[in-house]
C-alpha cells in the first residue's frame, strides 16, 4: 500500500513504498534534491522539514547533522528516513539543488558526427583447428586495420571476454588507433560523450549518444571553486599559496563536475562507464586548475600559459568519471588568459570561415574579444571584472532562479523579470545593464554615472537598491570592454560602422537588452540585426570538437594564427579607459 | 578682481578645464600677481573641492584625473617663473613611485602621481612592471622621501613585502618612507608587511604623505 507525502513548496503529493528512502521516492517524483554525497548520509545537504506524519528515530548520522547545522528534531535527513507513515513535508530552499539555466544553443552547426570514438561491431570466427589466427590477429582483420593499441589488462580479458559472448562482440576505438572496449555484442552497449564547458562561475555539461551525435540531456551547476574567489586572479593566487590549497582547487571543480555528470547518467538512466571520451573547453586558468598544473607563470607579467595545445590524456588520470579508459581532449588555449572556451567559440560562431570585419566577445569576468578584419584574427582581454556575473554589486547574483535579468519602464514604475519568475532575489548582469539604461533616461543617474536624487540610492524594488558604488562597477566594466573595443577596432584601421557582425557568448546568453546595452555605450551603436547572441559557445564548440574528430586539427592550426594584443600595455589605453567609464553612446 | 580671477581658477581646477588654467596661470604672471597666492589661493582651494567631491561619491576618476592634469598644467606655468623670480617654492617632499615588477596596471598608480605632484610633491614616476632594486636606487639618487609602490594583483603585492625586506638588508630601512596601495592591499597588509602608511585612494595618498612628510620634517632638528 503506497503511502503518501504531501510536499509543501514546491506544493507537490508524492507516492513512497513503505521502508523506502525518502530521498528515493522524491527523486523519482523529479524533485531537485541535494544529493551531493551521493545519498550516504555524508554531506547534510538534503534536510526536509517534517510537518506531521509518524517518524522512525533518527540514525546517528542524521543526529550528528542536526547538531551541527543547530536544526530542530523534526528535520531529518531525506537520504536516511525510511517511509513508515504518510507524512507532510516542507523543502527548504537550501536542500534543493540549483539549475542553472543552460543558455539555448547557436542552432547547432550542421555537422555530420565523425567522433574519435568509434563501435564496431565484430562477428568472430569461434577457433577451429583449420583456422588457428590468434584471436587480436582476428579482431585486427574484422577491424580492417593492421595496428591497434590495446591496453594490457584488456588484453589479459580478452579471451574469456570473447568466449563469453559467444564471439559476437562490440570494439570501442578511438580514432582507430587504440582499443578503449570489448563488450558482449548483446549487451548492446552505449557509447557516450561529454561536452564540458568549466567557466570561471558555472560549468555546463552536455551528455551525447556518439553514435547518432544527439545531445541527450545538459546540465549546469556553480563552480565549487567560487567559494574560493570569484575571479581568475584570487584563485590563482590560492592555488600559488602551494601545496593544500592548490589541490583543493582541482578538487572543487573535479567534484562539481562529477556531481553533474552523476546527476545526467542517472536521470538518463545511463552509466558513466559509458563515456569513452570527454572534451573539455575552460579559459586557460580553469584548464591548469583542473589538471593541477601549476598557474604560476600566469600570475604575473607576461602571464604566459604552461600549454595551449594537449594530447589525448586519460580520464582516470585527470580524475573526470567515465569508462576507465575514456580519452580527455581539451580545446587548445590561444594565448595568456584567452582559452580553450574562446577557440571553441570561434568553432561555434566560424568565425574565421564567414567573410567580413568580425567581432566575438565573451561578455563574462575576462571579457575577451577576438576582431576577424581580412584574414587576419587578434585577441585580446580586458578583464572586465566579476561585475556582469553579479558579483560586487551589494544586490548582484549570477543568472539563477530569481535573478531580475529584465526591467522595463512600466505605467507605475519598473517592470521587473526574474529568472523561473521567482521571487526576487538579486539583480544579475544583465537586469544591471537595463537599469543603469533606464535610470540614464529617466535621468535618475548623470552620464558620469552620479545618482542624482538625495538617498544617493536607486530604488529596485523592496529590498534591493542600487548604491553608487555599484554605479561605479558597473562603469568600471562597461570601460573596459568599451575600451577593449574601441582599441581593437583602431589598431585595425576600422570604425565601428565597418562591423558586419558582433557575436557575444558569456552569462548574458539570450537574455541582454541590445538597445540598453547600446544606449549606455558598452557595445557600439551598430543596427541591431548585426548583434548575435551565440549562448554558450563554449559549450557549443566543446560539443563540435568531440563529434567531428577532424575540427581539433583545424581549431589547433586556426589558433597557431591569432595575434595576441596586449591592451594594458598600449600607451593609449589610461586616456581611452578614462573617457570610457563616462555612459554614453557610441562613437 | 583679484577673488573673482581666484575663483575661476579654482573653478578651472574643479572643472577640469586644463586649457583654461593655463589662460589664467598666464594671466596671473602677465599680471605680475602673487604667484605663490595665486596658487594657495586660487588652484589649491580647487583641488580641496575636488577632494571633496570624490569623498561625496559626486566625483569619480575621470574628473580626478582632469583636475589633477588641469593642476599639473597651471603649475607647469607658474614654476618655472617662481624659479626666475628665485622664489622658494620647496617641494612638498620628495617621491618615487611605480608599480611592483610583474604587474602592468597602472591607471591608479597614475593618478596618485598626478595628484601627489598637483599638490606641490615632485615625483618620480617609474612607470610599470618595476625592478625593486630601481625603486631602491632611484629613491636614493633623488634623496626620495617616499617609496610608493602600487600592485592590483594579490600575486604582486608579495613585491610590496620583499622591497620592505631588501631595504632592511641593505640598512636603508630608516632613510624612505614606504606607502603601499592598489586594489587587494589593505592597511592590514601594511601593517603586516612593515610598510609606513597605506592610502585606499589617490586622496587619501595626498593626505597621507602630506602628514607624514610633516612629522618627518618635523622630528629633524
Amino acid at each position: 500500500m503506497a503511502l503518501r507525502i504531501k510536499v509543501i513548496s514546491p506544493a507537490r503529493t508524492v507516492r513512497a513504498k513503505p521502508g523506502e528512502r525518502l530521498a528515493d521516492a522524491l527523486e523519482r517524483a523529479g524533485i531537485p534534491l541535494r544529493l551531493d554525497c551521493n545519498k550516504r548520509g555524508l554531506c547534510g545537504k538534503c534536510f526536509v522539514e517534517v510537518l506531521h506524519g509518524q517518524l522512525p528515530p533518527a540514525a546517528a548520522k542524521e543526529k550528528f547533522w542536526q547538531k551541527q547545522k543547530g536544526l530542530d528534531k523534526n528535520y531529518r535527513l531525506s537520504c536516511l528516513l525510511e517511509v513508515k507513515d504518510n507524512l507532510e513535508i516542507r523543502l527548504p530552499e537550501e536542500s534543493i539543488a540549483q539549475e542553472v539555466p543552460i543558455l539555448p544553443r547557436l542552432s547547432p552547426a550542421a555537422v555530420k558526427p565523425n567522433p574519435a570514438v568509434k563501435k564496431y561491431v565484430l562477428e568472430l570466427q569461434p577457433p577451429g583447428l583449420e583456422s588457428p589466427t590468434s584471436l587480436f590477429e582476428k579482431m585486427l582483420v574484422e577491424l580492417g586495420t593492421d595496428h591497434l593499441r590495446i591496453p594490457l589488462h584488456l588484453l589479459r580479458q580478452l579471451g574469456p571476454k570473447v568466449a563469453k559472448a559467444d564471439y559476437k562482440v562490440v570494439a570501442v576505438t578511438h580514432r582507430d588507433k587504440e582499443i578503449l572496449a570489448v563488450e558482449p555484442a548483446s549487451d548492446s552497449p552505449r557509447v557516450l560523450g561529454l561536452a564540458v564547458d568549466v567557466g570561471t562561475t558555472t560549468l555546463a555539461v552536455e551528455l551525447i549518444d556518439l553514435e547518432s551525435g544527439q545531445t541527450i540531456d545538459a546540465a549546469a551547476t556553480l563552480n565549487d571553486q567560487a567559494r574560493r574567489g570569484a575571479d581568475v586572479i584570487s584563485r590563482i593566487t590560492q592555488a600559488m599559496s602551494g601545496g593544500i590549497r592548490a589541490f583543493e582547487l582541482t578538487s572543487l571543480v573535479l567534484n562539481s563536475l562529477t556531481r553533474l555528470v552523476g546527476r545526467l547518467t542517472r536521470r538518463n538512466g545511463v552509466l558513466p562507464t559509458s563515456i569513452y571520451e570527454i572534451v573539455v573547453s575552460g579559459n586557460t586558468t580553469m584548464n591548469h586548475l583542473l589538471l593541477g598544473v601549476p598557474v604560476d607563470s600566469l600570475a604575473i607579467a607576461p602571464f604566459h600559459a604552461v600549454f595551449s595545445r594537449l594530447p589525448y590524456l586519460a580520464a582516470q588520470e585527470v580524475g573526470l568519471a567515465a569508462h576507465p579508459e575514456a580519452k580527455v581532449y581539451f580545446s587548445p588555449n590561444i594565448k595568456s588568459f584567452i582559452g580553450g572556451d574562446i577557440t571553441s567559440g570561434l568553432l561555434a560562431t566560424r568565425l574565421d570561415e564567414r567573410r567580413g570585419n568580425l567581432l566575438f566577445i565573451d561578455l563574462g569576468t575576462n571579457g575577451e574579444i577576438v576582431l576577424k578584419t581580412g584574414k587576419r584574427l587578434v585577441a585580446t582581454s580586458t578583464a572586465a571584472g566579476p561585475a556582469f556575473e553579479g558579483m560586487n554589486i551589494s544586490c548582484g547574483m549570477p543568472a539563477l532562479a530569481g535573478a531580475i535579468y529584465k526591467v522595463e519602464s512600466g505605467a507605475r514604475g519598473l517592470k521587473l523579470f526574474t529568472i523561473g519568475n521567482q521571487p526576487a532575489r538579486g539583480v544579475c548582469g544583465t537586469g544591471l545593464i537595463d537599469l543603469v539604461a533606464l535610470s540614464l533616461e529617466r535621468g535618475e543617474i548623470s552620464a558620469k554615472g552620479n545618482i542624482l536624487n538625495k538617498s544617493k540610492k536607486l530604488r529596485v524594488t523592496r529590498g534591493f537598491s542600487l548604491t553608487q558604488a555599484d554605479i561605479r562597477h558597473v562603469q568600471l566594466a562597461c570601460a573596459a570592454i568599451k575600451t577593449g573595443i574601441r582599441m581593437m577596432l583602431t589598431r585595425n584601421g576600422l570604425r565601428e560602422s565597418d562591423l558586419d557582425r558582433v557575436f557575444i557568448a558569456g552569462a548574458f546568453g539570450n537574455y541582454l537588452n541590445i538597445r540598453n546595452a547600446m544606449a549606455i555605450g558598452l557595445l557600439p551603436s551598430l543596427d541591431e540585426r548585426r548583434v548575435i547572441f551565440v549562448g554558450n559557445s563554449s559549450l557549443a564548440g566543446a560539443r563540435l570538437l568531440l563529434l567531428a574528430v577532424e575540427e581539433r586539427e583545424r581549431v589547433e592550426r586556426l589558433i597557431q594564427k591569432i595575434d595576441y594584443v596586449s591592451l594594458a600595455s598600449d600607451p593609449r589605453f589610461q586616456d581611452a579607459y578614462i573617457r570610457a567609464l563616462e555612459f554614453k553612446r557610441w562613437p | 578682481m583679484k577673488d573673482d580671477m581666484y575663483e575661476k581658477m579654482a573653478r578651472a581646477i574643479v572643472d577640469g578645464q586644463r586649457r583654461e588654467a593655463e589662460r589664467l596661470a598666464r594671466e596671473a604672471v602677465e599680471k605680475k600677481l602673487d604667484l605663490l597666492a595665486v596658487i594657495q589661493s586660487g588652484f589649491v582651494p580647487g583641488l580641496q573641492r575636488v577632494g571633496e567631491l570624490w569623498a561625496r561619491g559626486d566625483y569619480f576618476l575621470p574628473e580626478l584625473m582632469s583636475a589633477a592634469e588641469s593642476m599639473k598644467a597651471a603649475m607647469a606655468i607658474l614654476q618655472p617663473e617662481l624659479r626666475r623670480a628665485n622664489v622658494d617654492t620647496p617641494s612638498r617632499g620628495r617621491v618615487v613611485i611605480g608599480t611592483v615588477e610583474g604587474d602592468i596596471h597602472d591607471i591608479g598608480k597614475n593618478l596618485v602621481a598626478s595628484m601627489l605632484q598637483a599638490h606641490g610633491f615632485e615625483v618620480h614616476d617609474l612607470g610599470a612592471d618595476v625592478k625593486l632594486q630601481k625603486f631602491i636606487d632611484r629613491a636614493q639618487e633623488t634623496e626620495a622621501d617616499f617609496i610608493c609602490l602600487s600592485a592590483l594583483l594579490t600575486t604582486t603585492m608579495l613585491g610590496q613585502r620583499r622591497l620592505i625586506e631588501i631595504l632592511g638588508e641593505a640598512r636603508l630601512r630608516d632613510c624612505f618612507l614606504v606607502l603601499v596601495g592598489g586594489a587587494p592591499v589593505t592597511q592590514k597588509w601594511a601593517d603586516d608587511i612593515g610598510a609606513d602608511g597605506y592610502a585606499e585612494n589617490a586622496l587619501e595618498a595626498v593626505k597621507l604623505a602630506t602628514r607624514l612628510v610633516e612629522r618627518k620634517k618635523g622630528n629633524r632638528p
